[in-house]
């Protein structure tokens, strides 16, 4: 198992890296990245302590639905990265189709994933394309594939690129129909990210952003060459779409859980200012809060009831009901803004005008500041300010305008979330109880 | 009539400003405040004239419908500072008719303060919101009684006030500071019934700002938020002398929310002239409808749809609050409060089904597209070229398109746009209020009751006393 700093230095490994137009050597000591590598480093150093001193417990499969709550209970306390690489192990799971198309593809993904396992490393998953993708040239010993993947969580702080294609594929579509998985420092890889970690030299307050921005990004694949050995799909359209459908498991159901713990922050947000404005047992400001209440309510009965119809897939592990996932999330992504209008009703304009920590600090504005963010003698100015600045952070600023696009487009955007929550569903039990009702 | 370079010194006037934790030097030069004086000089420089008795077309007060319609195009190329002017004045000369009542001199002050900073082309801010303190007290049973501005001692020669107005859009820009109540008064709370103006640089004023404006030194991926933004000032009057001839309603309870209601509705209008916001959202999601090769797409028509549902409906409020317009004893136009407060709520309750409407049409690249920066690189051009070209769109519009969603939808200045215009006017139960107290409730009662077939009200009440007896 890697330590944090093990990790930092795995990742100066000589990938092509990019943000804001400048090339990126070191992750681990730039400003901005460096935000990305810290929260990585700091579940690698989390995790030390947990599980068994072989491997990681990231890496361990749940069987019952006790493990799997603990596991999941792991996720969503780590960076994102975890899920994804926990989600890239379960294409174990589509190693038996695989293996009906070409036995050496099953061997060749176990292997793989077996390599990720044992060097302790996390994956970054590029499926949605922007623009063509696919196989342009072909060797003996591999593929030359050329494109670009958008959204690839994590890219430029990870050691390896998991890439299958974005859905599934016409007959035709042969050129696309190449999954594999490569080491980011690939030659030909090109990573270009965008970060949500605060701009602002001073960060102090942006409380999430600062600790918790992972790094997003377009990856170019310039004529990459992939051996064949790490090819586990090529040509073969029949399974294109499973590859993703699969590995993306982990991440929309992290996407669930933490949707049911941000839902709770926004209710906890509303309720400490109405607190703190003294207006908890006002009839409009109670109105609200109790949409919130309902809101934040049903987003975790949606994430406990996929735990607790969770199954075993065909390799024994446990799975969250893909159903209540899906539902939990285009429940909880249709009403998220207007949640957050209701955080921001209740919070008033201070969310944006809040004065900083930095002005707290000069004594030539720290006593207004204190004075007049404070609404009483029970209700420090400080505080109240601070939690302005985490109202603003999560809901009013660069993080939450990312945060809440890629949750809102997570899985292909809400009508998609819906849509599979549709084929999902067990239809035949609902007509039942139609015909049982009708008496037919 | 100043110029833009004249408007820039006229800031270096000794005015107590700070942003993030520093004191202001030059509020022409600072990284961060440099765009905002940049706008508010290009609106000096557009209207400047040196012809004797010219004056930026911001004081003409409306008095027909076709001035209103003029305003509401001068406002479309407004700065904030020049826009938060227009309201305050506006707002003054809306109730001062009515102040003038209960003192003649308030209304001779409020004429004479418009008129001078009409003639010295000076730029006022909507000073409004209080502190506020604990919000179910009143300003007098606070425990700090300086949470709502008020009065603190009073000569001949002026008053002296302290306490704090916060969220005052553009208040480091301006020459005056133009102190509002921000809601009624009970009789005991005089000192607070408070209406005047202060110059910024007036001793014990104090700003401390926060902007939206984006940091770094490459604005190329904050297309909007990059070249116009403003700051929002908390602004702190500690023991401020005020001048007689600037007080407007000093401890006549009763009129206190008359100057907060005429601020209020300004405040309403104002935004809704500064915007064709509905039509250009309509228009960014069949932009990028088309880039993203979806336009064809049921579901997107049906978004496209209801888009183009919520412009006309924005629209159609704007032509009824200017033809159900108001004149006051001055001749002033106002547009339909009931319209406007009406048309206000509608548009701040949809912002966010709105926006979520268009982010569902863009993408997730809206979050993610690579900067003008990276397109740049050598190194990184021609994939990017090859991976972002779609029929119709080069690959420098499908980004600048997403920069321009992210900047204005989901990144700072986003989230000031969807504070800003949910609460501008006194907030979204403001609005309900408003819209409550001035519909026609009887007649829409009367109606119901025809169309129910119900008795007349007289012998409703006949038949209820005959039961009771």
């Amino acid at each position: 198992m890697l330590t944090g700093d093990e990790y930092r230095a795995s990742v100066r490994d000589g990938r092509t890296s990019f943000l804001s137009g400048e090339r990126v050597d070191n992750a681990s000591e730039h400003r901005l990245l460096g935000v990305s590598v810290d929260w990585v480093a700091r579940t690698y150093d989390r995790l030390q302590g947990e599980g068994s001193s072989a491997q990681s417990p990231l890496f361990d499969a749940p069987t019952t639905p006790a493990e799997l709550a603990s596991q999941m209970e792991l996720l969503t306390a780590s960076d994102p990265t975890a899920a994804i690489t926990a989600g890239c192990m379960s294409l174990s799971r589509v190693a038996p189709a695989l293996a009906l198309l070409n036995p050496d593809y099953a061997e060749r993904l176990g292997r793989v994933l077996e390599s990720v396992r044992q060097e302790d490393h996390r994956v970054a998953a590029a499926h949605t394309d922007l623009g063509a993708f696919g196989v342009v040239g072909r060797t003996a010993d591999g593929v030359v594939v050329r494109g670009a993947k958008q959204h690839v969580l994590g890219a430029a702080v990870v050691h390896d690129l998991v890439v299958v294609p974005e859905g599934d594929l016409l007959e035709g579509q042969t050129d696309a129909a190449i999954a594999f998985m490569i080491p980011v420092n690939t030659p030909g890889v090109k990573i270009v990210s965008v970060t949500t970690a605060p701009l602002s030299e001073d960060d102090r307050h942006f409380p999430i952003s600062r600790e918790y921005s992972m790094a997003d990004a377009t990856v170019l694949f310039d004529d990459v060459v992939v051996p064949n050995e790490r090819i586990f799909l090529d040509g073969e359209t029949a399974e294109a779409g499973s590859l993703a459908k699969t590995f993306g498991l982990w991440e929309r159901a992290r996407g669930a859980a933490d949707q049911a713990d941000r839902a709770e922050l926004l209710l906890g947000l509303a309720y400490t200012i109405a607190d703190m404005n003294g207006l908890t047992d006002v009839a409009h400001i109670r109105e609200k809060l109790s949409r919130l209440a309902v809101y934040a309510n049903l987003c975790r009965a949606g994430w406990e009831s996929a735990l607790a119809h969770a199954q075993p897939a065909s390799d024994g592990a446990m799975v969250p009901d893909e159903s209540a996932v899906y539902a939990a999330l285009a429940y909880g992504t249709d009403l998220y803004s207007r949640m957050v209008a209701i955080v921001h009703d209740v919070g008033g304009a201070s969310t944006i005008t809040a004065p900083t920590v930095a002005d707290y600090e000069n004594e030539a504005t720290r006593g207004y500041v204190e004075k007049y963010m404070s609404t009483g003698n029970n209700v420090r100015g400080e505080d109240r300010m601070k939690v302005f600045h985490l109202i603003r952070d999560l809901t009013a600023d660069r993080y939450s305008g990312w945060l809440k696009v890629t949750n809102q487009m997570l899985g292909g955007g809400v009508l998609a979330q819906q849509l599979a929550a549709l084929d999902h569903y067990p239809l035949t039990h609902a007509q039942d109880s139609v015909r049982a009702a009708a008496h037919i | 009539m100043m110029t833009g370079d004249e408007y820039r010194e006229s800031l270096r006037d000794g005015r107590m400003s700070f942003l993030d934790g520093e004191l202001i030097d030059d509020h022409a030069t600072h990284p961060l405040l440099r765009a905002a004086v940049d706008g508010a000089a290009a609106s000096y420089d557009r209207h400047f004239s040196d012809d004797a008795g010219a004056r930026n077309p911001l004081y003409d007060i409306p008095k027909t419908a076709e001035d209103l319609e003029k305003r509401a195009e001068l406002y479309h190329h407004l700065d904030m500072s020049a826009h938060v002017t227009g309201t305050a004045l506006m707002a003054l000369i809306t109730v001062a008719p009515e102040l003038g009542k209960v003192n003649p001199k308030y209304h001779e002050r409020i004429q004479n303060f418009y008129n001078y900073c009409r003639d010295n082309d000076l730029r006022c801010a909507e000073v409004v919101t209080d502190a506020k303190g604990h919000r179910k007290q009143r300003p007098i049973e606070q425990d700090d009684p300086d949470q709502y501005v008020h009065v603190v001692s009073r000569s001949d020669e002026g008053i002296v006030i302290r306490g704090a107005k916060l969220h005052i859009s553009a208040a480091p820009l301006v020459h005056e500071q133009v102190i509002i109540p921000t809601k009624g008064m009970r009789p005991g709370e005089e000192a607070y019934a408070l209406c005047c103006s202060v110059p910024t640089n007036a001793p014990g004023v104090t700003i401390i700002n926060t902007t939206y404006a984006p940091h770094g030194d490459d604005l190329r991926h904050f297309p909007v938020s990059g070249q116009s933004n403003t700051p929002e000032g908390f602004v702190v009057f500690d023991d401020v002398f005020v001048p007689a001839e600037r007080v407007f309603l000093d401890g006549e309870v009763e009129y206190a929310s008359s100057v907060a209601r005429a601020l209020g509705l300004w405040e309403r209008v104002g935004s809704i002239m500064a915007g064709d916001g509905a039509d250009r959202l309509v228009g960014t999601a069949q932009l990028f409808a088309e880039a993203n090769g979806i336009a064809e797409r049921k579901d997107v028509q049906t978004k496209l749809a209801n888009l183009a549902i919520y412009a006309t409906i924005v629209r159609s409020a704007w032509h009824a609050a200017q033809a159900n317009s108001e004149v006051n004893a001055d001749g002033a136009l106002v547009p339909s409060p009931l319209y406007i407060s009406a048309f206000r709520y509608f548009q701040a309750n949809m912002r966010q089904e709105i926006q979520d409407l268009i982010h569902e049409i863009a993408g997730s690249l809206t979050v993610n597209a690579p900067t003008m920066a990276d397109f740049e690189q050598p190194e990184l051009q021609d994939g990017l070229r090859a991976a972002l070209e779609t029929p119709g769109f080069s690959a420098e519009d499908r980004l600048r398109m997403n920069h321009h969603l992210r900047d204005t939808t989901a990144d700072a200045y986003g989230g000031w746009g969807d504070i800003t215009s949910s609460l501008a006017g006194g907030g979204m139960a403001a609005q309900q209020v408003t819209v409550l107290g001035l519909y026609d409730m009887d007649r829409a009662r009367t109606m119901a009751r025809e169309s129910m077939g119900l008795d007349s009200e007289r012998d409703v009440h006949t038949a209820a006393s005959s039961t009771t007896d």
